[in-house]
């Protein structure tokens, strides 16, 4: 799964340099910006390698840091299997090894997950959880969209509800061998993480009991990850607030990346350390 | 010897269904309402009778696949397939071309019915072990990032299984088994031939050429599969440090015999043309799904494809499948031309698809097919005698109890103990005078016969 980061393809628009942490074995790359509370985004299954405008919004006011997963962007992939159990161990040497003891998390839609679990196995280290259009329970009759079972513009289709064609500067370039390439490896991770189940069957029970203060963002239509997830999140963690950005899909961070921060940078400041 | 060992396959196709035009792909999701159990009891019908007719119609051997879920091929389980070819037949052999391994949880299970059927069958298995398509990744809902290291594991465990003595403990990454112990063992030592598929990626090649397996080119057009064959060639002379023998090269080429050129195509076409537009017919996203492959040969692959041009085959015209050589059609003269062609660019010495059903072909014309190569092309291929390779030896085990009885001795002999500690064989034990013999003997317990 691994490939070596000089020959990951940089996105035409946005791409920044990333910073290197050595964590474990893994050698991340990672951005980095603002001051302020700190915080931890985990991104989804895609729009890697770049600086997007819901991160600089959230800059403005907090401390960002935003850590691409083992077989994302220009993290490679660990040689062994792994699972969100691993993720879990490997972001919480991630904070460590920053120093940060204490800080909030943001995740989105498999990022989001991640965020659960971490929050179900380390609540002590959250000042604070938001789950944006957030993967990982299941919902009877409302299955999360199966990616893999369609083409690459399908999948932009399903991510801005039906409104690509606004947004094709933040999709990779179909055309080209090393953008298909890379979408590939980072689809097989995401294949490795997600392909069955697609859910943790655990989650629910464990979320139950979870005292973090806890923010559930959801889209107003959202063709990938069902609206009903944000409010079975929402009935599972206790005292989850939740808001929805209107006239958006799963990309919701990069069609409404101002509103977005606004909504999560006043949760974060509420409940600052 | 025979210069080209000839096998078929029948995918035993359900092509009572929708054209390809109204459907998301012939596989994984086509409506299984579609499927009516009573045409099927037909079909199946018709196509065990044309499995079992290759016996007669001198065949090297017979093989059957596996697929899941889809209307190409309506055999799932392979394993009971061959389990009815070799109880209709008595010497020809039958090459399982599945399991597909990382679908199977339990590899343990191929194990035991692989060497079942072996022993059924007098050692006439020959194992194939697949990945399968991408299809079955979707369809079993198994990880496809997963099948390379999992296949290779079940594959060791499996051979461990077969040729070292049991119980032995399994701690692998995907198996972990306190007792490995199976019975029965299979009856070709030290374990039955094995085939492995490929679509000519250089992994696979790599690893079959290793272990000396037959490597079998699936569906390509014609240069990429002798390209292919070639370079197994290669790699066991160069890497591997020997001459592989030809029948370790081999491909399936659909092939269709008629009375005359044009009479064979004017046949075939249909269904050819069914075979790959409607059967094949499924979306990239379904082929490959992601880890199926390494990023490293994902990138060869797609690239090969961009470079030459390669159609999915379900793109393929009745003319494309001719003009790039996917399959062979034409009269006795024209086969025999292509096959040896095949032959000396390849070196292969075994085909696989040499007539047979194909598509929607009633059985008269598959059988018709399977007769002309049988009478017409295949003595072309093997000495004055005709005989097909497994016609040359002795069958593997005694076919007769006489011959049973004067060659092979059991190690031991059954023995039951009586409660006045008298041992005795149990298959004497109503012959009074036996009895009284075993009991004269207390405490010495007779072993074997």
């Amino acid at each position: 799964m691994s490939e070596s980061p000089a020959t990951v393809p940089r996105p035409k628009r946005f791409y920044t340099e990333p910073e290197w942490l050595d964590v474990g074995e893994i050698r991340v790359a990672y951005r980095r910006k603002g001051s302020g509370e700190p915080t931890i985004f985990l991104h989804g299954a895609g729009a890697t390698r770049m600086w997007l405008p819901f991160y600089e919004q959230m800059s403005a006011s907090v401390d960002f840091v935003a850590p691409e997963h083992p077989g994302f962007g220009e993290t490679e992939a660990p040689e062994w299997n792994f699972g969100f159990d691993d993720l879990v161990l490997h972001y919480r040497d991630f904070a460590d090894t920053l120093g940060l003891s204490r800080f909030h998390l943001v995740g989105f839609s498999t990022g989001g997950w991640i965020a659960a679990a971490f929050a179900v196995f380390y609540p002590e280290r959250l000042a604070s959880l938001t789950l944006i259009a957030p993967a990982g329970v299941y919902v009877p009759g409302k299955p999360l969209t199966d990616l893999f079972a369609m083409p690459p513009e399908r999948i932009a289709t399903m991510l801005f509800s039906g409104r690509e064609a606004a947004y094709l500067d933040y999709l990779p370039d179909g055309t080209n061998l090393d953008d298909i390439v890379h979408a590939y490896g980072e689809l097989t991770t995401f294949a490795h993480l997600t392909w069955a189940p697609s859910h943790d069957p655990k989650l629910p029970r464990r979320l139950r009991g979870l005292r973090v203060r806890t923010l559930v963002v959801g889209a107003e239509d959202d063709w990938i990850v069902p609206n009903e997830h944000v409010d079975r999140y929402a009935e599972l963690i206790p005292g989850a607030r939740v808001v929805r950005i209107p006239g958006t899909g799963h990309g919701l961070l990069i069609q409404e990346p101002e509103r977005a921060a606004a909504e999560i940078v006043s949760f974060i400041e509420g409940n600052a350390r | 010897m025979n210069k080209l060992l000839f096998y078929t396959i029948n995918f035993m196709p359900y092509p009572f269904v929708p054209p390809p035009e109204e459907l998301e792909s012939a596989w994984v999701t086509i409506p299984n309402s579609h499927y009516d159990p009573r045409v099927g009891h037909r079909l199946y019908t018709d196509y065990l009778e044309e499995e079992i007719a290759t016996e007669r119609f001198g065949y090297d051997g017979v093989l059957v696949n596996e697929h899941h879920q889809n209307a190409y091929g309506n055999m799932p389980s392979p394993n009971l397939v061959a389990s009815y070819i070799i109880a209709r037949t008595s010497r020809i052999p039958v090459g399982i071309i599945g399991n597909a391994l990382p679908l199977y949880n339990h590899p343990l299970r191929v194990a035991e019915e692989v060497a079942m059927l072996d022993v059924i069958s007098g050692g006439r298995i020959i194992s194939g072990f697949v990945r399968g398509t991408g299809m079955e990744y979707f369809s079993y809902g198994e990880n496809p990032t997963y099948a390379r290291d999992k296949f290779w594991e079940a594959h060791d465990l499996i051979l461990k299984a077969w040729t070292e003595p049991g119980p032995f403990e399994w701690e692998g990454e995907h198996f972990h088994l306190r007792y490995v112990n199976p019975w029965p063992r299979p009856l070709q030592q030290p374990h039955p031939p094995i085939w492995i598929p490929g679509v000519g990626s250089l992994e696979t090649v790599d690893e079959t050429a290793k272990r000396r397996y037959t490597f079998m080119q699936v569906y390509a057009p014609r240069w990429l599969l002798t390209k292919a064959l070639l370079a197994y060639r290669k790699i066991a002379e160069e890497k591997y440090g020997y001459t592989p023998s030809p029948y370790q090269l081999g491909a399936a080429i659909p092939t269709y015999v008629a009375e005359t050129d044009e009479q064979a195509h004017r046949e075939a076409r249909p269904h050819l043309t069914w075979l790959f537009r409607n059967g094949l017919q499924h979306p990239a996203y379904f082929a490959f799904p992601p880890g199926s492959m390494s990023k490293k040969s994902f990138r060869n692959f797609l690239g090969t494809l961009i470079e030459k041009n390669i159609k999915p085959l379900h793109e393929l015209t009745y003319e494309d499948l001719i003009e790039q050589e996917y399959v062979i059609v034409g009269g006795p003269d024209t086969v025999i031309e292509q096959l040896e062609k095949f032959q000396e660019e390849s070196g292969a010495g075994v085909i696989v698809g040499a007539g047979g059903q194909w598509g929607a072909m009633p059985v008269w014309m598959a059988m018709k097919n399977m007769q002309i190569m049988a009478e017409q092309v295949m003595p072309h291929f093997r000495p004055p005698d005709g005989k097909p390779i497994w016609a040359r030896e002795e069958p593997k085990v005694p076919t007769t109890l006489s011959e049973q009885a004067a060659t092979v001795a059991p190690a031991l002999a059954p023995r039951i103990r009586f409660d006045d500690d008298t041992y005795m064989d149990p298959r004497v034990g109503h012959i009074p005078e036996e009895v009284e013999a075993a009991r004269n003997q207390v405490g010495a317990p007779t072993h074997g016969q």
